[in-house]
């Protein structure tokens, strides 16, 4: 039988020679074109939002997913007490941070010396979810001021939580009830407490009794540095960050903690496989509600308002519940972990000097010499 | 132009010979600059390792000067007897060995010896200051029982030494070594019970050292230092070194993702190493480096540490770039032979191709004769080709020589007669035409000679035909003897002749051409034994005096051998003296 190559066959045929002698041509070529030098990535034109938050906050993927959504890059710089915070904000030289985490106690504090901007909470839509507690911004001391505009917001809330007990229950068979306990002799290097002087002189006031933890009279210093100096000589160390007072409680085997970030340091125990309690003391726990705003030397306004509108989302909120164990404005308030003797912070008599003394105490100095000018 | 086969067959072959070389230039230049990268980096990591090493080396000095103070029978007295001796001399001894050894160590920022009770109370210190050395006084002493390294050291057994974390030193107090990169190595001090009675401290100055254990190194290397988690503790610029302190990350794994191996928990334990490389934004800033996880062996750390030293790419491969640049001469020499060499052998196949073409073309125009010579004694296709090719010519020049002959005898027959061989009718009237036109140009003359045989006929038909032929063949011979070249002697037909004198101007010549040509007709022809008698009337006319046209002169000339002929035979007659001027001839 005669095979008969058509026409369609033979064009065909060429077409595949053809494909051949050009894959042979590139295989000849390859190695030139891989020589050539690599394109430069043009990335220098996109704008930049410098953002200052806390240990939890600004998780990568909501920084990623902000990123991919505004085409921007986020500079995230981490700070873990509000002295660094106000160090950073204020800071005369380098660039400007666009946006901030702040408790609504030393927001005031920024407000008094004009480093905030007001916030248009038009650009943040996202407002509109939050729970109506947290939209009341005008009930929150600190949020909103009176200004010859008319009242402007300066923050938005974001998070909260209170400054409980927490203790390994392995340890300590009866939940401790009072701050005292972490001067007890009992639980002698192996209490954890915060490496931070505005929280750790309201803690000494109220250990103390004073009427109020958040002004102590010039005459109380002396008995709350005292008091904090015991807490030093009783306490295994002190930490700044939540994981890095996780790692000193399972490094030392830690009975008793002091927790400044609260139900976010009872998680990442939990997480860790410790068994630990939480209890807020009968002194009643110092209380935070951290929100963003925004400083006035701010590079990039409109940037940072969508920062805020995006760390109301899905994303963010939800991270901080189920990564950080804290709450978030958009869900409903769980009334346990928000109902108890809660301190809500207020300004301090004098944060700059409370920082000052802390720092002295922390390094190991003596009575006279944290007092000295 | 169009290229021929022999310039296109040249350029593909100088293509080829370019592209082999172009080719075995590149992958060779390409696989020893894999060799020579390959080559240093072994060396930045073998220079990495030696430095992995001297930092050991530096941490078990600072290991070995601890453990020398701890076990001096004094500091275990001083930690003793501290609270009952007088309180101005206590702890001199130990200031001044402390002093001494802070001299002889530039890296190490202070020293200390700290007691395990009164919260962790610093007994003895000594700081390097700005002023040089200090040492700290009672009040200024500070308690450290709530730092790790005083929790850490105290848990050790009696010579175990404690290597802390490398952190910023936020210590108030600490003088030179007040926010900045240090390491604190400790080691606890026991009684003869093994009760710990207090530690020995040294806080190293982590830029110090390392500025020390890299003052050896080239320049252009960069030094990098991570603490376990990845964390930059030493990078060139310095904005990433200790970044968590401020609250930011830099971290190895993110500059060199390759360094994941050697970070984190899950790594084996043992020295660990990768070379890897830094793509960056332009080629001179792509980096080479080499990375050693040094575990800090004997010591009780904390973490471990991830030395990396960096190289740029270019510097790494400067020898490549040089090999590269050799081998491009190297190819493009080489290229240049292929085109040269090319360019000869398209040469070589040219010329014989050339000669065989132009020998054909002028074949071809038609000098058969001399045809050019031929690459035959070539012995190859060429050869055979030419071979051939003159072969072809032979015959060709063979076939033309005997067409040539043939349309000779054609041309011959088409104008001469054939029995006499003189020019016919035809070619006479060429000639006359031609004379009289030349006659009348120059303004000369010619005269016209009709002859007709007397008893020819008789002859032909008493003796026949090939007697007649003979008779014209001698009267022929005859007349064209008497006549110049110049002259023409031609048959009309039969027994008829036609002669032209060119030139003739003197009736006296031309009367005695014709009377001797009158003569010889007479003389008898001897045909096969007979004697024949012939004879012709000559009848003359001449130009411009006859006639002016070619008609009328032969018609004049034939008028007159008429009355030539009439008035007996053997005579000539001019035309313009009919009836008058006969001439007789003849006995």
């Amino acid at each position: 039988m005669r095979t008969l190559v058509c026409p369609h066959a033979l064009s065909r045929r060429l077409v595949q020679l053809r494909r051949s002698l050009l894959r042979l041509g590139m295989a000849l070529c390859l190695p030139l074109l891989t020589s050539l030098p690599h394109m430069a990535r043009a990335d220098s034109d996109t704008p930049v939002l410098r953002v200052l938050a806390w240990p939890g906050y600004a998780e990568p993927e909501v920084v990623k997913e902000f990123e991919a959504r505004t085409r921007t890059r986020v500079e995230l710089t981490i700070v873990d007490t509000d002295e660094v915070l106000w160090q950073k904000v204020t800071a005369p030289s380098g660039p400007a941070f666009d946006v901030f985490a702040v408790n609504t106690a030393e927001l005031q504090r920024y407000e008094a010396s004009n480093r905030v901007q007001p916030i248009n909470t038009n650009l943040i839509p996202s407002t509109e979810r939050q729970q109506p507690r947290c939209r009341q911004v005008a009930a929150i001391p600190g949020l909103v001021r009176r200004t010859a505009k008319g009242e402007q917001v300066y923050a938005i809330p974001f998070t909260y939580s209170a400054m409980g007990l927490i203790y390994d229950k392995q340890q300590v068979s009866i939940a401790p009830d009072s701050l005292n306990a972490l001067w007890d002799p009992q639980w002698h290097g192996k209490v954890i407490a915060y490496n931070g002087g505005t929280h750790s002189f309201s803690l000494a006031a109220q250990v103390l009794g004073l009427p109020a933890p958040f002004r102590i009279p010039q005459e109380g210093t002396q008995a709350a540095v005292a008091k904090l100096i015991d807490l030093r000589r009783n306490a295994l160390g002190f930490y700044t960050q939540p994981e890095e007072s996780v790692r000193l409680f399972l490094r030392h085997k830690a009975a008793l903690m002091f927790a400044n970030y609260g139900m976010q340091q009872v998680h990442l125990l939990r997480a860790a496989g410790v068994n630990v309690g939480y209890v807020i003391p009968r002194e009643g726990a110092l209380a935070w509600l951290d929100c963003w705003a925004i400083p006035r030397n701010a590079r990039n306004v409109p940037l940072a308002h969508a920062w805020i509108n995006h760390l109301l989302g899905d994303t963010a909120s939800g991270l901080l519940v189920t990564r950080q164990g804290l709450a978030n404005t958009v869900s409903p308030i769980d009334q346990s972990t928000s109902s108890g003797n809660f301190i809500w912070l207020q300004p301090v008599e004098d944060a700059a000097r409370r920082e000052q003394l802390w720092a002295r105490i922390h390094s190991g100095a003596s009575l006279s010499k944290v007092l000295a000018p | 132009m169009k290229l021929g086969i022999v310039w296109r067959t040249g350029i593909a072959m100088a293509l080829i010979g370019v592209l082999a070389s172009g080719l075995t230039g590149y992958y060779g230049y390409t696989e020893s600059r894999a060799l020579l990268q390959s080559a240093a980096e072994q060396r930045l990591l073998t220079a990495t390792r030696v430095l992995a090493r001297q930092l050991s080396v530096g941490l078990d000095n600072a290991s070995r000067d601890v453990l020398m103070v701890a076990h001096h029978p004094g500091t275990l007295g001083l930690l003793q007897t501290w609270d009952s001796q007088p309180p101005n001399h206590r702890g001199n001894t130990m200031a001044a060995l402390f002093d001494t050894i802070l001299r002889t160590h530039p890296e190490y920022f202070q020293m200390r010896l700290i007691a395990a009770t009164d919260h962790g109370a610093e007994r003895v210190r000594v700081d390097r200051s700005e002023e040089g050395l200090a040492r700290i006084f009672e009040e200024d002493l500070q308690e450290k029982g709530h730092y790790p390294y005083v929790i850490e050291t105290l848990r050790l057994p009696p010579g175990a030494v404690y290597v802390s974390r490398a952190s910023i030193n936020h210590e108030l107090g600490a003088h030179a070594g007040q926010h900045r990169p240090s390491l604190q190595v400790a080691t606890p001090v026991h009684d003869a019970q093994d009760k710990v009675l207090g530690l020995i401290v040294v806080n190293i100055d982590l830029d110090r050292l390392f500025k020390q254990l890299a003052a050896d190194l080239p320049a252009t290397l960069s030094l990098y230092l991570s603490n376990s988690q990845g964390d930059f503790l030493i990078h060139p610029d310095p904005t990433l070194a200790f970044a968590f302190d401020r609250g930011q990350r830099a971290l190895v794994q993110d500059a060199f993702p390759d360094t994941r191996k050697l970070i984190g928990e899950q790594v084996e334990d043992g020295a660990q190493q990768l070379v890897t490389l830094q793509a960056a934004d332009t080629p001179e800033r792509a980096l080479v480096a080499a990375f050693v996880r040094q575990p800090i062996v004997g010591l009780h750390n904390e973490e471990g540490f991830v030395i990396g030293l960096g190289q740029p790419l270019r510097a790494v491969l400067a020898d490549a770039d040089q090999l590269g640049r050799t081998s491009l001469r190297i190819v493009l020499a080489f290229s240049a032979l292929a085109i040269v060499l090319a360019a000869l052998l398209a040469r070589r196949l040219s010329n014989p191709l050339q000669q065989l073409l132009r020998a054909l073309r002028e074949f071809g125009h038609g000098s058969h004769d001399a045809p050019l010579p031929l690459p035959v004694t070539r012995h190859d296709e060429f050869g055979t080709l030419a071979r051939a090719m003159a072969e072809m010519q032979t015959q060709i020049s063979g076939q033309f020589a005997s067409l040539a002959l043939k349309q000779q005898e054609l041309d011959r027959l088409a104008s001469h007669d054939a029995l006499t061989g003189l020019p016919n009718r035809r070619l006479f009237m060429d000639r006359l035409t031609q004379a009289l036109a030349r006659a009348r140009r120059n303004q000369s003359q010619l005269a016209l000679l009709f002859v007709d045989l007397d008893n020819f006929k008789d002859i032909n038909d008493s003796l026949g035909h090939a007697a007649g032929d003979d008779v014209l063949n001698m009267m022929s011979q005859r007349m064209s003897v008497l006549v110049r070249e110049v002259d023409t002697v031609a048959r009309l037909g039969g027994d008829e002749f036609i002669i032209l004198l060119d030139g003739a101007d003197n009736r006296a010549e031309i009367t005695q051409i014709a009377q001797r040509m009158v003569e010889a007709l007479q003389q008898p022809v001897v045909y096969q034994g007979h004697v024949l008698n012939c004879g012709g009337s000559i009848g003359i006319s001449c130009f411009p005096d006859d006639a002016t046209d070619m008609t009328a002169l032969i018609a004049a000339a034939d008028q007159a051998m008429y009355l030539a002929k009439q008035s007996g035979r053997n005579q000539l007659r001019f035309a313009s003296t009919q009836g008058g001027s006969e001439v007789r001839s003849g006995p």
